[in-house]
């Protein structure tokens, strides 16, 4: 097997993961959450909206929200294959999207953005190949950066660390240490909550969408009632 | 090229994560450094006439592999004496906040650029106009993005009554969320991410805690300004769900590692007792007072625990006589003391490495209740742990060194900001290498 196939394998591997990983890890945490609206979510931090690529290679913005939209944005990178790191942000992101499909009062509200951190690798084609694999059903973006110097920026406003492994003599081993993060932003660009992989629920993510759209709406009389 | 993809896919597993949190006493949200620290960040309090003067970041060397081992590398003065206490990492371990409790400063220092020389990027003194009120930032506890802060006291009346303040890691306040009026005292706090669910202790105000100790020991009314409460919340709604009666003012808090352990120790200092915060079968807590800590007639003042990684021990220091006794908590109802060893005139924080293999002391607990005369030792001593026996490695007298009064530690690790996961030679052996825990 030479090195391009491996390279090809990789993400197929991934994804075989992601599926193991989906039905073991059941989305059923050990408690049962605040229900949407009972508790608060004050803004963290204001990200800027930054252009990256779609998997047509089109710039895109990596939020462009409407008034009334929040948005769900996680990480990831296609040759992760800790479990409990990009295939579960990627397992539970498919989760709330059947979810949202089920809703569509509320999947108006809500845009799901997959961000690649690995520029070098996930191209817009291999994006295109992944969102393919995971057959979006809702409002699901599937972005790419450019360059790295186009991605540095976005991931500093994020908060978002990336590092690539060395092995004992420097040499990188094509892997990247980094937290698992997910951002809920909403159409202001303030981020409201952020998960750590622990809290990678699609039922949180939900009820913390519908908390903030809430929120908003209250503040907004013109915007429908979600359910 | 098949064993190199194995050998990769290998490498993948092993960086999954293995159980909740860093060096066991961390914020279950930071990456782990599981191996062999190459530094002790020691928050160390000014004492006037001793060196500058001023509270300091101390980096001590703590790898045996290395040149520095056991001696000073790095000393960061923040410029006056603020009663520096606590602090912690952000979640991505980059920099390191402590806190001061007399004037509620905090200071961040930058740990990723150069682990062996933290340098101060940003001092934070709106603590109390930000929060509204609150002061002693005591627990820094990383939360995704952000930084968990417990208070002691308030701008008021300088009393207990205290509250949870929130900042994200980029330094801007997020919230205030006051403790509840039935039990307003603040210490610790810690995070069960597993079971959404979050505990705090409670200790006491400014008055208290920045009285020298004889004058307030000697206070009866005083003396009635402790916690006793310790709270269960929802951590994700931030909401408390159960108050228990703990007398004697709880202090620190571990949640066990393991999975399915589900509960936690605290002590009280003033009543010299284990606790043991059990989850029931409906989902709800107990407190339970699960056994003594030397004899609690003679006040040791038990101050500081560290859990192991296996859930296996608890190490609990006791201020007033110096002393560590080491509880097998392996059935946690029913603690055992399995040894009792006397590490100096007064010791006050204990930290294990993850590993288990070595800990730490430190000796002093606040500027104005550490010991007086030959008894004011100020130390940091490091031992080796075999699971029956501490056996001293190094020690620094930090007197003698014109550092001050050390008092919390955190670990570092150089490999953990390089990127550098592959086998390092090491003192402990070649698995204990230092290891991200959410790489891949």
């Amino acid at each position: 097997m030479g090195p391009r196939t491996a390279r090809r394998l990789l993400p197929l591997l991934t994804l075989g993961l992601l599926c193991a990983f989906s039905v073991a890890h059941a989305d059923a945490p050990l408690f049962t959450p605040p229900a949407p609206g009972t508790y608060e979510l004050p803004p963290i931090q204001h990200v800027a909206d930054y252009e990256l690529l779609d998997p047509h290679g089109a710039r895109v913005r990596l939020l462009g929200l409407a008034p009334g939209q929040v948005a769900l944005v996680s990480f990831v990178y296609q040759r992760c294959s800790d479990g409990s790191a990009c295939p579960a942000a990627l397992a539970t992101w498919k989760r709330v999207d059947e979810a949202l499909a089920a809703r569509p009062a509320l999947a108006r509200h809500v845009r799901l953005v997959t961000v690649s951190f690995d520029p070098e690798n996930d191209t817009p084609e291999r994006m295109a190949e992944l969102a393919r694999h995971l057959r979006p059903r809702s409002d699901w973006r599937f972005l790419t950066a450019p360059s790295q110097a186009e991605l540095r920026p976005v991931l500093a406003d994020y908060g978002q660390d990336v590092l690539p492994l060395v092995g004992a003599g420097g040499e990188r081993l094509g892997l990247l240490q980094h937290l698992t993060k997910a951002f809920l932003v909403d159409e202001r660009g303030d981020v409201r909550a952020i998960y750590g992989s622990s809290f990678l629920s699609a039922q949180i993510l939900l009820n913390d969408a519908q908390t903030v759209l809430a929120a908003e709406s209250a503040a907004r009389p013109r915007t429908a009632a979600l359910r | 090229m098949e064993k190199r993809l194995v050998l990769l896919v290998s490498l993948l597993f092993c960086l999954a994560r293995p159980t909740l949190a860093d060096e066991p006493c961390q914020s279950p949200y930071l990456p782990k450094v599981t191996g062999q620290e190459d530094f002790v960040y020691v928050f160390t309090l000014g004492v006037e006439g001793m060196g500058d003067g001023s509270d300091k970041l101390v980096t001590v060397g703590a790898n045996p592999s290395r040149p520095d081992y056991g001696k000073v590398v790095s000393s960061v003065s923040v410029g006056g004496r603020h009663e520096v206490h606590h602090g912690g990492f952000t979640d991505d371990r980059r920099e390191l906040w402590m806190g001061g409790l007399d004037d509620s400063a905090i200071f961040v220092f930058d740990i990723a650029t150069d682990p062996a020389q933290p340098k101060l990027v940003k001092t934070i003194t709106t603590f109390t106009k930000d929060s509204g009120g609150v002061v002693g930032p005591h627990t820094f506890y990383a939360i995704p993005g952000r930084m968990l802060i417990s208070g002691l006291s308030n701008a008021q009346d300088n009393g207990g009554k205290t509250a949870l303040v929130e900042y994200s890691n980029q330094g801007k306040f997020v919230r205030t969320i006051w403790l509840p009026e039935a039990a307003p005292y603040g210490y610790d706090v810690r995070v069960s991410a597993n079971l959404n669910r979050m505990l705090t202790s409670s200790f006491a105000g400014r008055a208290n805690y920045m009285r020298k100790l004889p004058d307030l020991m000697g206070d009866a009314e005083a003396m009635k300004h402790f916690g006793n409460t310790m709270i269960v919340w929802d951590f994700h709604a931030r909401k408390p769900l159960q108050t228990f009666a703990v007398p004697g003012a709880p202090l620190e808090i571990r949640w066990a590692l393991a999975p399915q352990h589900y509960y936690a120790f605290s002590s009280s200092a003033l009543t010299s007792k284990l606790w043991g915060i059990f989850r029931k079968d409906d989902g709800t807590f107990e407190a339970l007072e699960i056994a003594p800590i030397g004899d609690p007639s003679k006040v040791p003042l038990p101050v500081d625990i560290s859990l192991s990684t296996d859930d296996h021990f608890l190490f609990v220091d006791s201020f007033m006589d110096g002393t560590v006794r080491v509880f097998d908590v392996s059935q946690p109802r029913a603690p055992v003391v399995v040894l009792e060893q006397k590490i100096g005139s007064q010791v006050n924080m204990v930290s294990q490495s993850w590993d288990g293999r070595r800990v730490y002391f430190t000796s002093s607990l606040l500027s104005n209740w550490d010991k007086t005369g030959a008894d004011d030792e100020q130390f940091l001593k490091a031992f080796k742990w075999d699971g029956k026996t501490l056996t001293p490695s190094f020690a620094i007298d930090f007197k003698a060194a014109k550092l001050g009064r050390p008092h919390q530690m955190n670990f570092g690790s150089i490999d953990f900001y390089r990127g550098r996961v592959a086998a390092r030679p090491s003192a402990a052996g070649p698995e204990d290498v230092p290891r991200a825990s959410e790489g891949g």
